[in-house]
């Protein structure tokens, strides 16, 4: 941001104003910034983001005062003590099952419902910018948003990790050793890939928000499809449905930690989630695009 | 935009139309593109003569293996299950589907690692050196053998014969050990055609169909893919007469043919991991030594059985009966123990049945029976159990 910039305003109202000026041509991230602004001012995300970043260090502290039981639970847990950025990774896998999906799905639920709910979707769309343009906006508000939430843990986690257990060689899955510099870009990696998933969740939880003007209804609804997704994705007996499920490859970011990684499941999980962003993400264009402001 | 504009309901096409776009893409990638790629026509004979022929020392890449062999679900023996730490142990190749990747350099350097959902099962052969390496319980096994490499030449294949003694299962785990099984069974009692290409690991391949003469037997047929270049097996398929989709099928889902790097057959126990030394190249969980031919599946070796078994029938409708007593389940000690335990658990929720022949326990699979008697024999066949009830008929 500039200097000569004006500040943005925290109200839509006045964000609407200094925005119908003319017309520029020129992409202005200005809508995004406020967005962000927005997201980022809430006392809920704030909070949030604290439970967030407080599991991994609740995981570190655990295993620090007692050392887990070797060869129980994910291989990663047991590993911790050698190395300290294995608490981001046993962080990362404890938070995928529930607490990242919803932060998603609390932040899709805000991102139309809830605007719709408190009557502000309607200043929004007095801005001169096109309702197709306003939703990319949302949405990469909630890419951004899914970035933020997985930054916080691993950084949390790494950060306690590396003061209780400090920086040795990591360990693969496959019995090797590679040094702390290599690990940290493994859990870059880790970080990333768990991201796109969560993006790909923000286009369902964007396209559900479309649907109705209740912010609470849109989240409950997307931390359904997510639960029934990890269900389905369990029970043996429907194997064929689960390379189609959107949670079914999330889990093989340990693919990330072998040695030399192993790409197969990986590429498959981001196939998947590339297919869930393209159709909710036109879907919720479909819906919003034609959608009827009523509130 | 002004077409959306002017007809709002036409934007639900492109949701509509992305779904189909990437269901098709889905479906056709997941199809063996089985049309002709071009490839000159070869017979069976010639196709043989070139398995026999491939001289490939050096390879990696990623085998998936899937059976349904109509094996009882149990917790402990199931394969892809939610809670992955069992897939990968080396002992669950039952039943479901497993990935491994695969390195192969000359006679002397092999590493197989049996992929699971948290976890890794490595088998590293260097030299004079085999690691056995457990990711779930951090522990390595560690054999020496001479250097004479006696071992790794005795087969006479040049793909992984250095690893299969240690793997405690009677699954085929190469497309190659698994093709030169297959072809051993050959004879008057199989018809052997080609039927077209396929393209397997972004490979084309010749497919060998190997079916039984005998209409008895649970095999329906055998497909043995050829890669058109090096003449190596890329995947085998058996069939069963009970299902349309392969009962067992190992295969290769990316291979490449160049040397791998040295550094995939080093291996340094690392710090905190358990290392046994062993002197005896055996396997580390009872399995057993040697590889029983496909359509032959044995019972599973964890039973003793004294005395001689008698054989009845002739190629692939083979019934084997033998003498068999449970192992007590008292014996031995740690996973040996465990691991009869959960045997006569299994053995004791298989249907009964009896006849002429008796009482006594069945396991009808997709390709292969078992009958467990109460009078201590067990019989052994590919065949549906009428067949071996007959067998147990006839003492």
């Amino acid at each position: 941001m500039s200097a000569a910039e004006p500040t943005l305003a925290d109200d839509r109202g006045t964000a609407a104003r200094r925005d119908s000026a003319p017309i520029s041509r020129r992409p202005s991230s200005r809508l995004l910034r406020s967005e962000l602004r927005l997201i980022a001012g809430r006392r809920r995300n704030q909070m949030g983001l604290l439970v967030l970043a407080a599991v991994p260090v609740l995981i570190a502290v655990a295993v620090r005062i007692s050392s887990p039981r070797q060869g129980r639970g994910p291989d990663f847990v047991s590993s911790i003590t050698s190395n300290g950025l294995f608490v981001p990774l046993a962080a990362l896998s404890v938070e995928l099952g529930l607490f990242l999906p919803l932060a998603i799905a609390m932040l899709a639920g805000d991102a139309v419902a809830g605007e719709a709910n408190l009557g502000t979707l309607r200043y929004l769309l007095t801005v001169p910018v096109g309702r197709t343009r306003l939703l990319v906006t949302k949405y990469a508000s909630l890419v951004i948003g899914a970035l933020w939430g997985v930054a916080v843990v691993v950084l949390a986690g790494a950060a306690a990790g590396v003061a209780l257990f400090g920086t040795g060689p990591m360990l693969t899955l496959s019995g090797t050793e590679i040094s702390f510099g290599s690990a940290v870009w493994r859990v870059v990696l880790v970080g990333l890939y768990v991201a796109v998933g969560l993006a790909a969740l923000a286009a369902v939880g964007l396209f559900i928000s479309t649907l109705t003007e209740q912010p609470l209804a849109a989240t409950v609804a997307l931390m359904i499809f997510t639960i029934l997704s990890w269900i389905a994705d369990s029970v043996p007996q429907i194997s064929w449905l689960h390379p189609w499920l959107l949670v079914d490859q999330w889990m093989a970011f340990g693919d990330l930690l072998r040695d030399p990684p192993f790409w197969d499941n990986i590429a498959q999980g981001l196939r998947v989630d590339l297919a869930y962003a393209v159709v909710f993400g036109l879907l919720a264009w479909a819906r919003f695009a034609g959608k009827d402001i009523t509130s | 935009m002004s077409f959306f504009s002017d007809h709002p309901r036409s934007r639900w096409v492109l949701p509509v139309a992305a779904v189909g776009v990437i269901g098709a893409t889905a479906l056709t990638v997941n199809q063996a593109a089985s049309a002709d790629s071009g490839l000159p026509a070869r017979t069976a004979a010639q196709l043989l003569a070139d398995v026999r022929s491939a001289n490939v020392s050096s390879l990696s890449g990623t085998v998936v293996q899937t059976s349904d062999l109509g094996l009882p679900d149990l917790p402990g023996i199931g394969g892809s299950g939610a809670l992955g730490s069992a897939s990968s142990s080396l002992t669950s190749l039952v039943s479901g589907t497993h990935t491994w990747r695969i390195w192969l350099d000359g006679p002397t350097r092999q590493r197989l690692a049996l992929i699971g959902a948290n976890g890794e099962s490595d088998v590293i052969h260097n030299g004079s050196d085999i690691w056995l390496w457990s990711s779930a319980d951090k522990t390595a096994v560690h054999h020496r053998q001479d250097t004479t490499g006696a071992r790794a030449g005795s087969t006479g294949t040049k793909l992984p014969s250095g690893v299969p003694g240690a793997l405690p299962s009677g699954a085929p785990r190469t497309p190659d050990e698994a093709a030169a099984a297959a072809l051993a069974l050959m004879g008057k009692d199989t018809s052997v055609t080609t039927s077209g290409t396929a393209s397997i690991a972004g490979r084309s391949a010749y497919e060998l169909v190997l079916t039984p003469k005998d209409r008895s037997t649970l095999v329906g047929a055998v497909r043995i893919a050829i890669d058109s270049q090096e003449h190596v097996p890329l995947r085998v398929q058996v069939y069963s007469t009970k299902l349309t989709n392969p009962a067992f099928e190992v295969g290769f889902t990316a291979v490449d043919f160049a040397t791998p790097d040295v550094r995939q057959f080093a291996f340094t126990p690392p710090a905190g991991t358990t290392v046994t030394e062993s002197d005896r190249p055996t396997a580390p969980k009872g399995g057993a030594g040697t590889n029983p031919a496909p359509g032959e599946p044995s019972a599973p070796s964890l039973p003793t059985m004294p005395g001689a078994p008698k054989v009845t029938g002739s190629g692939w409708s083979t019934v084997v009966v033998a003498p068999f007593t449970l192992p007590k389940p008292t014996s031995g000690s740690g996973t040996a123990a465990g691991s009869a335990a959960q045997l006569t658990g299994l053995l004791k929720a298989l249907p009964t049945a009896s006849g002429t022949w008796g009482s006594g326990h069945v396991l009808q699979g997709t390709l292969f029976s078992v009958v467990l008697t109460d009078d201590g024999r067990v019989a052994v066949g590919a065949v549906p159990a009428d067949l071996l009830y007959a067998a147990l008929a006839t003492k």
